[in-house]
Parts: C-alpha cells; sequence; structure tokens
C-alpha cells in the first residue's frame, strides 16, 4: 500500500464507521406475536399495543373473552356477583351442544356488589346487560366452563400479581371467578348448604366449589364470535 | 521513528506494556463514551459503535491497569531517562511531540477518572479528556501508520530479543497481572463509602413527616454523597446527605438534596382542540424529563458491587434474547439472581400516601407481548389493593380519554392558576371519589386550555408487601428533605433484609422519569449495636 492508499485506510474506515453509526439508528421494539389478541369494543381489532379494548380473542382457544374495567360501568372489574341461573325458556347448558336443554332455575340471585342494578347483582344480571350490549359485536356472552376459565390461568405472572396475563386482562382481582360448572356437592363448613358451582382463584389458578350465594367475580366468554373466527 | 529495521524494534518489555496500553485505553474509552451516553444524549448518535452490558466494571478495570502501566513508566523514566530524549529547546519532530503532548492528556484523564470515581465533580473534564485521548490516538498512531504502514505494526508487536530484555518481559508478565488483580481485588472490596447507622430505644419516636427533626437525627453522622448524570439539576448533578438510625426493629433512612424546583405536575392534562392531550416530552420513549414529578430511589443489597451492585446493563439491547429498549440507556437486573430491594419515593405518586413504592431488582422478566415498556429485572412488589392510577383511558400521543373528570369543573381552579403563577403549588393528584367517570357530557364543561391533574388515588394507600417502605419529604426553600423507614426484616421473599455490611446506593430525580443521578462506589451500612 502508498501513502495514499494508508491514508484512506485510516482516516477512511473510523469515519465510515462513525458516518453509518450516525445514520442508521437502531429500529423501534416491535411486539412479538401472540396468541392473544385486542378486539375494540365495535369489534375490530387492534394491535398488541393500542387500547383501550373490551375483549381478548384467544387464537388457541377461539373464545372471545370479556375485559373488565375501572370506569363503574357494568364490566367493571370491581364488581362481584352471585351464581344465579333464571331457568327461563332458552336458557341453556354452557357447553355448546344440540342436546342442550333449557335448564331450571338454580343458584342465588342477586347477593353481589354492583353500581349497575337497583338490586344487588347476580351472574344472569351480567349476562343479560353484556348481550344487550352486544359488547365488541357479540349477544352470546355466557359463564365459561371451568376447563375455558382455567385455559386463562398463566403460570409466568409477575411476583404478587394475579395469575393472568394482565397486560391484557387489566382490573383482574385476586379473588374468586364464576364458572358455569355447578352442581358440585359442597364440603366442610359449606356441606349444609348441598351443592353450589366451581370458581377459579387467581391468586393461584386453583379451582374450588363455592355457594351459590358467595359474592365472587365474573369474566364472560363468547364462544362463537365473529371477531375470533 | 527511526530509518533503520533493527534500530526501530522494541524490547519486549516495550512491546508488552505499549500493547496493554493501547488495550486498557481502548477499552476505557468505547466503555467510558457508552457510559457518558447516560448523560451526554448527542453520545447515542454512535450508539451501535459502543459496547453494551455490564460496562463499568469493563471501565474500572481498564483504568486501573492503565493506572499500573503508567505508575511503572513514570518510575521507570524516573530511573532511566529516554535514550532518545530531544532536549525541550529544540523542536523533537511531529511525531515526538504528539507523544510529549499525549503524557499530561493521559495524565489529566487517569487521575480525573480516580477523583470522578471518588465523588469528585469532573465528569466534564474527564468526558473531555477522553476525547482529548481519541484525537492523540489519531494522532499517534494514525499517523505513524499512515507514514510507515506495516512496518510501523512490526516495530510496536515484534521485540528485539536479548537476554535482559527477555528477563525483564518475564518478570513484567508475572508481576503485572498479579499487580492488576491484588488491585482490583483491593479496590472492589474496600473502595465504599461507609454511613454509620445509630442505634436508637425502641421508645424514642422517630415520625415519618419529612421534617427530621427528632434529637436522633441532629447526632446521626451524616454521610455527604456527589451524585450526577441525571436530568435538570444544575449540571445534572446534585449532592446527597444521608443519616441512618435503628432501633433493632425498624431501619431510619434521611435523604436530603438540593433540588431548585419542587416537581410536582406529574404529566398533567391540558384540553386543547383535540380534546385532552398528555403534556409530554419524551414519555412516549419512558423516558420523560419536563413534566414529570421529583423522586428519589434507594438500592439496597447484599452484593457491593459498583454500578448499583453490578445491576446496571447500559445499552439499546444489553440482553440478546429480551426486546430492547426505547430510550437506548440500559436495564437494570441481576445477573446471578440476587435480589436488590429498591425503594422509590415519588413526590406525588407516593408521597401523599406516606409510602415509597417498595420494589426490586432480580433476574430479568420473561418478554411480554402485550407490554410496550420491558423492564428487565426492575419490578414491583406485589399489593393486595390500592394504588393510583393515571387518569387516562389508554395513554397515546395526542388526545387521550380521560378515566374521570372532577365532579364540580371549578375543582380545577388551583391549576389553573398554576400555570401562570409559580408561587402557587397545588398537589397534583386527585382523589378518586372527588372524580365521577368520563363523560362527554361532562367534559363540555371543560374550556381550551384547562390543566388537569393526571394521578389519581383510588385508595390511601397500597397494600400488602409493596407497602412495606415508609416514606415522606418536604420540600423547603431549594432542598428536598425524605425520612425513610422500613423493618429490618420484613418476611417478604422480595425485600433485602437489613444489617450490618449490606450496601445502598441513592439516586435522585428533577422532574425525569429515569434520568436520575448516580454514584459509582457503594455505600456500606455499619449498624451499631
Amino acid at each position: 500500500m502508498n501513502l495514499w492508499q494508508r491514508t484512506l485506510l485510516i482516516v477512511g474506515v473510523p469515519l465510515a464507521a462513525i458516518t453509518a453509526a450516525v445514520l442508521h439508528q437502531p429500529a423501534k421494539p416491535e411486539p412479538a406475536p401472540y396468541h392473544l389478541t385486542k378486539i375494540a369494543a365495535d369489534g375490530k381489532t387492534l394491535p398488541p399495543w393500542a387500547g383501550p379494548w373490551s375483549c381478548v380473542c384467544d387464537r388457541t382457544t377461539g373464545l372471545l373473552w370479556e375485559v373488565k374495567t375501572d370506569d363503574e360501568g357494568i364490566h367493571d372489574g370491581l364488581w362481584t356477583y352471585s351464581w344465579y341461573r333464571a331457568g327461563a325458556a332458552g336458557f341453556h347448558t354452557a357447553a355448546r351442544t344440540n342436546l342442550a336443554e333449557p335448564l331450571p332455575e338454580a343458584g342465588v340471585p342477586d347477593n353481589g356488589d354492583c353500581y349497575f342494578e337497583k338490586t344487588r347483582c347476580d351472574t344472569e344480571d351480567l349476562i343479560r346487560r353484556t348481550n344487550r350490549q352486544t359488547l365488541c359485536g357479540e349477544n352470546n356472552w355466557r359463564l365459561p366452563t371451568s376447563v375455558e376459565l382455567a385455559s386463562l390461568i398463566y403460570p409466568l405472572a409477575k411476583a404478587g400479581q394475579a395469575k393472568i396475563d394482565t397486560d391484557y386482562f387489566p382490573h383482574t382481582k385476586h379473588g374468586d371467578y364464576w364458572t358455569a360448572d355447578e352442581g358440585d356437592t359442597l364440603q366442610n363448613v359449606y356441606r349444609h348448604l348441598q351443592t353450589g358451582a366451581e370458581a377459579i382463584s387467581f391468586i393461584e389458578g386453583e379451582k374450588f366449589t363455592i355457594p351459590h350465594r358467595n359474592a365472587a367475580f365474573v369474566r364472560l366468554v363468547s364462544a362463537d364470535s365473529k371477531s375470533c373466527h | 521513528m527511526p530509518p533503520s529495521h533493527s534500530s526501530r524494534q522494541k524490547s519486549p518489555l516495550w512491546v508488552l506494556t505499549h500493547s496493554a496500553a493501547v488495550f486498557a485505553v481502548l477499552i476505557s474509552l468505547l466503555t467510558g463514551l457508552r457510559i457518558a451516553t447516560l448523560s451526554q444524549p448527542a453520545l447515542m448518535q454512535i450508539e451501535e459503535l459502543l459496547p453494551q452490558g455490564e460496562v463499568h466494571q469493563f471501565h474500572f478495570f481498564s483504568a486501573l491497569m492503565l493506572s499500573f502501566i503508567a505508575l511503572g513508566f513514570v518510575v521507570h523514566r524516573l530511573r532511566i531517562p529516554s535514550p532518545t530524549g530531544t532536549p525541550f529547546r529544540r523542536w523533537p519532530g511531529w511525531h515526538r511531540a504528539i507523544i510529549r503532548a499525549g503524557y499530561p492528556l493521559l495524565a489529566v484523564a487517569i487521575i480525573s477518572g480516580w477523583l470522578l470515581f471518588s465523588g469528585a465533580n469532573l465528569r466534564q473534564v474527564h468526558l473531555a479528556c477522553a476525547f482529548g485521548v481519541l484525537l492523540y490516538l489519531f494522532l499517534h498512531g494514525g499517523l505513524y501508520g499512515i507514514r510507515w504502514g506495516r512496518q510501523a505494526l512490526v516495530a510496536t508487536l515484534v521485540p528485539q530479543l536479548s537476554r535482559t530484555s527477555l528477563v525483564a518481559g518475564v518478570v513484567v508478565i508475572g508481576l503485572g497481572p498479579l499487580l492488576v488483580s491484588l488491585g482490583w481485588v483491593n479496590l472492589r472490596q474496600q473502595s465504599h463509602f461507609t454511613l454509620t447507622v445509630n442505634a436508637i430505644p425502641l421508645r424514642i419516636p422517630i415520625h415519618i413527616d419529612g421534617e427530621g427533626s427528632e434529637p436522633p437525627w441532629q447526632s446521626a453522622r451524616t454521610l455527604y454523597i456527589f451524585t450526577d448524570g441525571g436530568a435538570n439539576f444544575d449540571n445534572g448533578a446534585t449532592e446527597v446527605e444521608l443519616r441512618a438510625l435503628h432501633n433493632r426493629e425498624e431501619f431510619y433512612l434521611q435523604a436530603r438534596w438540593r433540588d431548585a424546583d419542587e416537581s410536582l405536575a406529574h404529566l398533567p392534562l391540558v384540553k386543547s382542540a383535540h380534546g385532552w392531550e398528555v403534556q409530554q416530552h419524551g414519555f412516549h420513549q419512558f423516558n420523560e424529563t419536563r413534566h414529570y414529578e421529583d423522586k428519589f430511589a434507594v438500592l439496597l443489597s447484599p452484593d457491593c458491587d459498583f454500578a448499583a451492585a453490578g445491576t446496571a446493563h447500559l445499552g439499546r439491547k444489553p440482553l440478546k434474547n429480551a426486546p430492547a429498549n426505547w430510550h437506548g440507556k440500559g436495564y437494570h437486573y441481576s445477573d446471578d439472581g440476587q435480589l436488590h430491594d429498591l425503594w422509590h419515593w415519588k413526590a406525588v405518586r407516593t408521597n401523599d400516601m406516606y409510602l415509597a413504592d417498595d420494589n426490586y431488582i432480580s433476574s430479568p422478566d420473561i418478554p411480554r407481548p402485550g407490554a410496550r415498556r420491558y423492564t428487565a429485572g426492575y419490578q414491583q412488589d406485589g399489593k393486595e389493593s390500592g394504588a393510583y392510577v393515571m387518569n387516562w383511558q389508554w395513554y397515546r400521543p395526542g388526545a387521550i380519554t380521560p378515566k374521570r373528570l372532577p365532579l364540580d369543573p371549578a375543582q380545577l381552579a388551583v391549576y389553573q392558576q398554576a400555570q401562570t403563577d409559580r408561587e402557587s403549588r397545588p398537589q397534583w393528584v386527585a382523589s378518586w371519589f372527588d372524580y365521577q367517570p368520563y363523560s362527554a357530557e361532562a367534559d363540555n364543561n371543560y374550556a381550551e386550555g384547562t390543566a388537569m391533574p393526571s394521578v389519581i388515588y383510588n385508595s390511601n394507600r397500597f397494600e400488602g408487601d409493596r407497602a412495606d417502605v415508609r416514606a415522606r419529604a418536604q420540600w423547603r426553600d431549594g432542598y428536598w428533605t425524605l425520612e425513610m423507614a422500613r423493618k429490618l426484616v420484613t418476611g417478604s421473599s422480595l425485600d433485602v433484609p437489613i444489617h450490618d455490611g449490606i450496601c445502598l446506593w441513592v439516586s435522585a430525580f428533577d422532574r425525569a422519569q429515569i434520568a436520575h443521578t448516580r454514584h459509582t462506589r457503594a455505600i456500606r451500612l455499619e449498624l451499631q449495636q
């Protein structure tokens, strides 16, 4: 190499590296693919880091889930409900089957706490109002089965947080959430009440049978949603 | 450089020390410039050329190595003057002039670095030296390379062997690493500050009120820590006065630091023609430096290593399998699973709860696809209930929809006054029950230009692990005085038990989200019995 070539190498390479570093700025972080998708109140899909959203579609199960709020509306995460089934004609088992029959009245009405009913609240109140509202474009909201609700348990939740992906399901409480499965025999101190319904605690993701009269939280599900299929 | 090949060759001792010096200077420069990106945002332009991760350790180690080499060189020159020396009266030639200019430059760089390490306000001098050394490297090494090309490399890397020079080289190879290693161990173990924690009887109450007026505080020994590298403080620096007490049940810490302004307008909402907007200048990148509350952080750890117990990992993506951060400054996390406690007092969000946010730093969290901000090892202790919430349904730059509006628009009058009257210092925090859920109808009551707090307390305190640290501060005459208290042993797996010998670090934030001041050397607690 002659003098000029060496000059070009020793001056040019560092200058080129610095110029390239200045011109090429690092790419901004991008969300990774995930099985949960945010759905807006009108049923439209939102990007992972957008909001607000009212429902979440789980692509692995095909279920659309209600998202809780802190707006004191009917979906507020603080409201609790007693487990109640009105037993009116047309009320079917939670599981999707053509053989489903109207079920008799069961449970305890109006024993939870909410702002949106004149009386106190039960699961039937939230289902009725959510379907009337056509949340996320759906009118087939119902209580999830315990298998369905257990699919939301997220063992990798941060320390001290509810065992659910709180980035998608905010306002989830450390407490019991009702499922549609009922009729199991109660144990121990509740034995005299005979039967209750299953609930899943999102403290540790455990399943319990508790009396219908208990005030527990609710997260509704829709199995045949347009936005999740 | 002399003309003949044999006379250009150096002794093994020269080749070894010169190579080691080049290596140490390069490591110091690269790691030092990465450290400087924390306080010199312009340097982020070349961030991709700089190393990432736990760079402080490498910076201090290379500085130690360079210092030993410099010391050895000085001793050597005192004993044996340079054989090629030219009297100072005569022009020695360009190359030798550059080398001579390099000696004081490197000396000032080394000395200012150690003074900065020990707590002196010399960061700008040290940075200027770094740029000077960069120029020196180019003029010295670059011009040699241009003039002599490959011969320059041969001359600096291939020694001229003789029996005596070989012996000297072997001695240096044997003793050099040993000396540097001993120095490094000593530096890591002995360079901490000591904060004496006076014991007081259980019957003497210490009120956590930000006054610091109880008699035991007056007799507590004060430790003054220079911290710098933050945003907004004068030159990004503030001195922190620390005092500590314990009563065998609880540990009390008092911190006092200079901050010209009491910053309480935390991301305020202002109504524009497009709706309510969050006042921000960097918040979208999680690096707000204008519309933010003042804060103070205390890190407690059984590990006394440099750079916040070795948790400071600089750069945009110091973790290979985790998301990059938005601001390029870095992450706090623990490499070895060690838990470090982090108390985070916030002038708006926790001060009126009489609490500090009890957080911790541990192993990096898993990436969470739904979270736009990844915080690596920095996490919050769990809480049963109670918190503050931000008054927007979803944050975005531009117009947002508030969660809640005041029950009475007159509640906001005090904030409008604060925009024009600097003496007016309202509490920029709202109570949940003084506000109502947002409605477009209620929103019509607010004119353009209306300011509203964005922090809402939905209870008067956290409950659970996150509420383990009581804290209260008051700002008066340009100083914050903060008092904190926590049980010596909480029993929580997310808290570090406080005992003799554990270390702490402190950081002050002047209306900045993450741009905090810092100090290098740990503060070791000495609990008196």
